[in-house]
């Protein structure tokens, strides 16, 4: 299999007819889930179909070190090229990790204003185009709405597909009615253009549509799952 | 208790301005001191005190030596030497082979820097068990604590405090033993012993904890200590020294231990944690290539009286003519004996045999298993592995790297000429990625190497060492030609007016080769080309790639395969047959699809957050890419690849746009295609010098 045939191919198509065309520029997508249950891998997932569409990506990251994120693209990538049969594999991992840069930051407690300039020193200082930002292992809720306003004018300003990942509790009653999460039932009218969840179902982790861009549509099933043992997104 | 046993070979790795060369110095001076000390005291039985001055002026010894052999409290210690310098050497990485344990220095303020990193990832490399120390704790803005805590952020080890400072900044006094739980000062004799005391109230809360922690951290070592620890009881001082110990040679923890070898804090109880934590040479695994095998690996084993394995790990100029620094992986040595030299095939008798002390060096008769010592008048170059008559074994892989970078030098007047001469010849020798030549054209001598920083180096070792002023030019970067595809030949090389004709032709293809240089495949069935001619067509491809048509650089990277020709019984010559390859790889290449390669470096930035946009752009200017960048608190590192030739001169420019507060490293990483644009320019100024 070829390089484009790969992005065609790619389950992830269909996330993105059901999203009428995916997020979108300047919008906030939240993918959010229990702890452990592959929001990391799902993210890194959409990050790599974007770098084989030559579409540059920042991964924003709060660990202590970096390795360990770049070595989980490399086995995303991996799989996936094992998987699809891909010709020139390694020219392919090449050039896409030319068009990925990983921002991590490992203070404790810092603020999105600090994170979203790190991001713009990048873009516009570095000259990076930027096209879509990965913010993983982000404390959402204590961003609050403050926050989320600052990454939506952001995402507005320099023209960016944002996605999010949020951990949700891991005891008590997580999901409402409408399978939004309670933790951040208060900012999904305004600053969240798309919502996903991941939920462990029958051995499988299945992940639901929330909000779209047509607004809520209950949970939606998108019959998008990750596969447990390569984490990759896969159709039913 | 035998050599292998009991003996420490060890290296101090640090970061610029951490002081490694203070405590090296120190170190000498305590063993040395010690040792004197004892031998005083035995003869008069009055101990021996000295006043300051006498100790300022002890102070000079420093390490001039690749390996220096100290006694510390019964124990014999190889200081090895490791350069300051991080560029990528066979030097650097020489000696840190020869290594079995290593005390990584940091600087108390600083903390962990780039360069921390670096040399941490070398001694990663190669498996070195590690002590840190946190020196400097006299220093304003002093914070082990800190630095203990990025020794597991930033470096990823299993950091833990073996020690607590006793006061900070100019009230640094000493430090407290978490294992033995007492304080330790170290105003005795006059600065040179070392007291006990009980723990300073105010810090045995903190004391305590700390304790807790290190119990903690190394019960996974030690299931004894484990069962006590969690019954609460007593933990007896020896279960926990050899908990640590296994977990340090394991490469399971790393003890930090605290002072300044500048004030005298903290030297001596370093030095008992190296006798105690770190391993002697039959601790460590190491292993040989056997040549008779396709460089399969073997394990050594450091047993005395198995076949001598020996690695010439460092080259120096004596007083006396060259020494060879060895170390001896396996078996033992003994002046007459004969050892085989694998490079050379050449056999030789083991003359005189060095121990190098600080001060002075002693004639030995014989060196056991395990040891560093030096051989004198042995015609060697550094790498070389010297066995027992018998074994084919080598210690280093037989793969060189290409150098990447090359520089005019000039000397300055005719005794300069002939101490450089020397020098580069010395150098060629010790560090087989230090290369030399004398250019036809230009008539210059070109130096070549892995970096700007290494022939740096050589440079300043060349007016150092040698007395020789030499002007330099610019850098020129080590570029590559190579393929991008198939493609045939079929040329027929012909001259026959008159006279001996000459008369060869050949058919084949052209091929990109994935790994490796050159490749030579004879294809040729029915005699086409006589057997005695095929050599020929070897040798003229290989002089084809020696200088690629597109800039002059070297080719790599083809494969040539012969499949047809034809010869003439009287024209045809190995000359004619030379030439018609040299035509055919020729006529190929254009169609080739050739490309130009340049060298790209794994360049890391590390400076304040504030300055961040300037890195992104600096680096973004020099067809970088940015891997990653990663902020803690007010500093940020930012990793990135980029082609060697945009690096010339970035000190500069890093320091101007920063205010001087970021510093970078860089190492080879690989061989890349250069942009389109930029390769034009490249041939354009080839043409124009042509």
């Amino acid at each position: 299999m070829v390089k484009d045939e790969l992005i065609n191919r790619s389950p992830l198509r269909i996330l993105e007819k059901l999203l009428n065309g995916g997020l979108g520029k300047g919008n906030i997508g939240v993918l959010a889930s229990k702890k452990g249950i592959g929001k990391t891998a799902f993210l890194a997932n959409i990050a790599t179909d974007k770098l084989c569409s030559d579409k540059p990506v920042i991964h924003v990251s709060f660990y202590k070190r970096t390795d360990h994120i770049i070595s989980r693209y490399e086995d995303i990538f991996n799989e996936i090229s094992k998987e699809k049969n891909l010709q020139n594999a390694a020219e392919i991992s090449e050039e896409i990790t030319r068009n990925r840069v990983i921002m991590n930051f490992n203070q404790q407690g810092i603020d999105v204003p600090r994170i979203l300039s790190s991001m713009e020193a990048l873009i516009t200082g570095g000259n990076f185009k930027a096209d879509t930002v990965i913010i993983d292992g982000f404390k959402i809720k204590e961003a609050g709405e403050e926050g989320l306003k600052a990454i939506k004018k952001f995402a507005q300003k320099l023209g960016l597909e944002i996605w999010i990942s949020a951990s949700l509790r891991m005891e008590g009653p997580v999901f409402n009615d409408a399978g939004i999460p309670y933790e951040i039932e208060n900012l999904v009218d305004d600053f969240i253009d798309v919502l996903l969840t991941l939920k462990y179902d029958n051995q499988k982790i299945q992940m639901d549509i929330v909000k779209g861009h047509d607004g809520f549509g209950g949970q939606h099933s998108s019959h998008l799952y990750l596969d447990p043992k390569t984490l990759l997104v896969a159709a039913e | 208790m035998s050599l292998e046993k009991k003996l420490r070979n060890i290296g101090i790795s640090a970061h610029i301005d951490s002081g490694k060369t203070t405590l090296s110095e120190r170190i000498l001076f305590f063993c040395n001191k010690i040792h004197a000390i004892h031998e005083v005291r035995g003869k008069d039985g009055v101990g021996a005190t000295m006043d300051s001055m006498e100790l300022e002026r002890e102070r000079g010894i420093t390490i001039a030596s690749a390996a220096t052999n100290v006694e510390w409290k019964g124990t014999p210690i190889n200081l090895i030497d490791t350069p300051g310098h991080v560029d990528f050497t066979v030097e650097v990485e020489r000696s840190l082979r020869v290594l079995d344990g290593a005390i990584l220095v940091l600087c108390s303020v600083g903390g962990v820097q780039s360069q921390s990193i670096t040399v941490d990832k070398q001694l990663k490399r190669y498996n070195v068990p590690r002590l840190a120390f946190v020196n400097k704790c006299d220093r304003t803005g002093a914070n082990p604590y800190k630095v203990k805590d990025q020794l597991i952020e930033k470096l990823g080890l299993n950091a833990v405090l073996a020690q607590i400072p006793i006061g900070l900044e100019d009230k640094h006094i000493g430090v407290v033993d978490l294992v033995r739980m007492k304080a330790i000062y170290f105003d005795a004799d006059g600065g040179l012993g070392v007291e006990e005391k009980d723990i300073p109230a105010d810090l045995n809360s903190e004391a305590e904890k700390m304790r807790e922690n290190l119990l903690d951290a190394i019960s996974m070592f030690s299931d004894e200590l484990a069962e006590l620890f969690l019954e609460g009881g007593e933990i007896p001082e020896d279960i926990i020294h050899d908990a640590l110990r296994k977990g340090v040679l394991a490469r399971g923890i790393v003890p930090v231990f605290v002072g300044s070898a500048y004030k005298n804090k903290g030297v001596q109880p370093l030095l008992d944690a190296v006798v105690k934590y770190l391993p002697a040479p039959i601790d460590v695994d190491n292993f040989a290539l056997d040549l008779d095998d396709n460089e399969k690996e073997v394990l050594l084993k450091s047993e005395p009286t198995l076949p001598t394995v020996i690695l010439a790990f460092k080259l120096e100029d004596g007083q006396y003519g060259q020494l060879t620094y060895i170390r001896i992986y396996q078996g033992s040595i003994k002046k007459g004996d004969e050892l085989y030299n694998v490079r050379t095939r050449k056999k030789f008798k083991v003359g005189r045999l060095i121990k190098m002390h600080s001060n002075n060096m002693e004639d030995i008769s014989e060196a056991g298993c395990g040891d560093i010592v030096a051989l004198f008048g042995i015609d060697c170059a550094s790498g070389d592995t010297f066995v027992k008559p018998g074994l084919n074994y080598s210690l280093t892989s037989m793969f060189v790297p290409e150098p990447v970078i090359s520089l005019a030098v000039e000397p300055v007047d005719k005794k300069a000429a002939d101490n450089m001469a020397k020098a580069l010849n010395r150098f060629a020798k010790e560090d087989p990625t230090f290369r030399s030549y004398v250019d036809e054209e230009s008539n210059q001598t070109i130096i070549q190497g892995m970096g700007e920083l290494h022939l740096d180096v050589y440079i300043e070792r060349m007016k150092r060492e040698y007395k020789a002023e030499v002007q330099t030019g610019a850098p020129q970067v080590a570029y590559r030609e190579t393929i991008s595809k198939r493609a045939d030949f079929d040329y027929t090389h012909k001259k026959q007016t008159g006279g001996a004709g000459q008369y060869g032709k050949v058919v084949g293809f052209m091929e990109p080769l994935s790994e490796g240089i050159y490749e030579f495949v004879n294809d040729i069935k029915g005699g086409k080309i006589p057997t005695e001619y095929i050599p020929a067509c070897d040798k003229g491809f290989r002089t084809a790639t020696k200088k690629g048509p597109l800039i002059g650089f070297p080719i790599v990277g083809v494969k040539m395969t012969i499949n047809d020709g034809q010869s003439h019984p009287v024209d045809s010559s190995d000359m004619a047959f030379q030439s018609a390859a040299l035509g055919a790889f020729r006529q190929a290449y254009l169609k080739a699809g050739p490309e130009i390669l340049e060298p790209v470096m794994k360049v890391t930035v590390e400076g304040p957050t504030e300055f961040q946009g300037n890195i992104f752009g600096s680096i973004n200017q020099r067809r970088g890419i940015i891997v990653s960048s990663v902020e803690d608190g007010r500093s940020s590192q930012v990793e990135a690849e980029v082609p060697l030739s945009e690096m010339f001169g970035y000190s500069t420019v890093l320091r101007s746009l920063t205010q001087g507060k970021a510093e970078f490293t860089m190492e080879f990483l690989k061989y890349s295609k250069i942009p389109k644009t930029i390769s034009e320019e490249l041939m354009k100024k080839f043409q124009e010098k042509k």
